[in-house]
């Protein structure tokens, strides 16, 4: 009975033993899975009116208008086998994923957070991925996505706005200046334009699938719908910049700023 | 014995191998007929020189007279130049005519200038691949029908073909590179490449019921550009 007693407190013990073995296991990898994520930082100086110009495989790329004059990366590796290698060359940042990984599968991931001058240029790419542009107001701003991803291009007042995607959505928040030229082009997702009720622009808005273009507060004047409501072609004030807008798949709107 | 007969014997004659009666008819002849004399001395000497002088040093007495009656004997052969008047070749215009002409040429040259300096300056934003018929220029219509310059129809097909060789190039290489890809570029590229096959299929179906539409026309370029830049964008993945 005896006997009994203190083997079945022995067994239990021992069942303590190997649970508390095997969370301490547990405990030990759980740290080091959340460290396999690798990190990359770098600072470059910048000049005046600094290009940005970054090419990525996959991940998101969040670019921030800032009021230093230096050029700060930070970019989170899925993997930690992936090459980030920034070239500064006559006031231009370089960083090339493809380029760098070529034909190597094991990248993964790579999300970018980029702070840049506010007067700096910036021309971000990724196959696919999320791109985040805010307060820029450099000369111009270039967003493009191979495939998935959404675009957000917030605060910004740069003369020459490019964002393009394939299937995702596309929001722009900013400045229509006189002279300007804006193009946003999408395969199937929302484009939604946020710009300052007194912009002047020329505009050809297309959504041949969806038929939907809401202009908002810019319907009127010299707008006007063409091939059966696919299109919406006129002009806004003077019209001095020029804005074009395709969505193959996908709707089109205007929001009041 | 006539002329004629007397000239075929002559050579003969002098070669002393026709008969004696043929021979005495000849000699009847040469004193009857000056000119039939005046050939056979000719012969004669013709034959003499040859049997005694170098082929180098031949020069016929009175060769003067011998190169005269040759080129009579030619001339008198040669049919006499017709007395008809020749109708005068190549066109006659009047002032008028001549006028209108550098005046018609003038005009299309300065058109053509006129064109030449517009599309130079000031090129046009409109893809012309994309356009029908019913928004061609006159200009543009004349050119198409006299074969200088391709209908909008005959524009679309050139730019699709070309854009269709591309895309076939750029898919080669993405198949020879998407084994190296992680699973979630593959689905994305996947999706991407189907959502525009899908375009360009409807697009394709509303041509052909309605080749005239500029909208799916322009629509139609547009997405098979993006398969291209798509293609183009993962192959060098």
């Amino acid at each position: 009975m005896i006997f009994n007693a203190v083997n079945n407190a022995r067994f239990i013990f021992e069942g303590k033993t190997t649970i508390l073995l095997l969370l301490s296991v547990v405990f030990f990898f759980a740290p080091t899975e959340a460290s396999a994520q690798k990190k990359f930082s770098k600072s470059y100086p910048a000049s005046q009116n600094v290009r940005l110009q970054l090419l990525n495989r996959s991940g998101t790329v969040t670019v921030e208008g800032w009021d230093r004059q230096e050029v700060s990366i930070s970019a989170y590796l899925e993997t930690p086998a992936a090459n980030v290698a920034p070239q500064s060359l006559s006031g231009t940042i370089y960083i090339n994923l493809v380029k760098d990984n070529q034909g190597r599968g094991d990248v993964g991931s790579v999300n970018f957070t980029i702070r840049v001058p506010y007067d700096s240029k910036v021309d971000i790419e990724t196959k696919v991925g999320n791109l985040n542009v805010s307060n820029v107001r450099g000369g111009f701003v270039r967003a493009h996505i191979s495939s998935d991803g959404d675009i957000t291009l917030s605060n910004i007042a740069s003369g020459v706005v490019s964002a393009q995607n394939g299937i995702g959505n596309i929001f722009f928040d900013g400045e229509i200046q006189s002279g300007g030229n804006y193009r946003f082009t999408s395969m199937r997702g929302d484009i939604n334009l946020r710009v300052p009720s007194n912009s002047a622009f020329r505009l050809v808005a297309t959504a041949p699938s969806t038929r939907s273009i809401n202009l908002g507060s810019f319907s009127g004047g010299n707008m006007r719908f063409v091939g059966d409501g696919r299109r919406v072609v006129g002009q806004f004030g003077d019209g001095s910049a020029t804005m074009t807008v395709t969505n193959q798949r996908g709707t089109i709107a205007f929001i009041r700023r | 014995m006539n002329c004629e007969e007397c000239q075929e014997n002559l050579s003969v004659y002098l070669d002393g191998e026709l008969d004696e009666s043929v021979s005495m008819s000849v000699r009847t002849h040469l004193t009857l007929c000056m000119e039939c004399a005046k050939l056979c001395e000719d012969f004669a000497v013709i034959l003499d020189t040859c049997q005694t002088e170098p082929p180098s040093e031949i020069i016929p007495p009175n060769s003067q007279a011998l190169w005269c009656r040759i080129s009579n004997s030619i001339e008198g052969d040669i049919k006499p130049p017709s007395v008809e008047e020749k109708p005068q070749q190549g066109w006659r215009f009047s002032f008028l005519q001549v006028g209108s002409a550098v005046l018609g040429i003038a005009l299309i040259s300065s058109l053509l200038t006129v064109v030449g300096i517009k599309n130079y300056f000031e090129p046009s934003g409109e893809d012309f691949t994309s356009r029908s018929a019913a928004t061609q220029t006159t200009f543009e219509k004349i050119l198409s029908k006299v074969g200088i310059a391709d209908t909008p129809y005959e524009a679309r097909m050139r730019r699709m073909k070309e854009q269709e060789s591309a895309i076939s190039y750029w898919d080669k290489r993405v198949q020879a590179q998407r084994a190296k890809w992680d699973n979630k570029m593959r689905d994305a590229f996947d999706r991407n490449l189907n959502e525009i096959n899908q375009t360009v299929k409807e697009y394709t179906m509303i041509l052909q019921q309605n080749p005239d539409d500029d909208l799916s026309g322009e629509m139609l370029d547009s997405a098979l550009n993006d398969k291209m830049n798509l293609l183009r964008d993962f192959s060098e993945l």
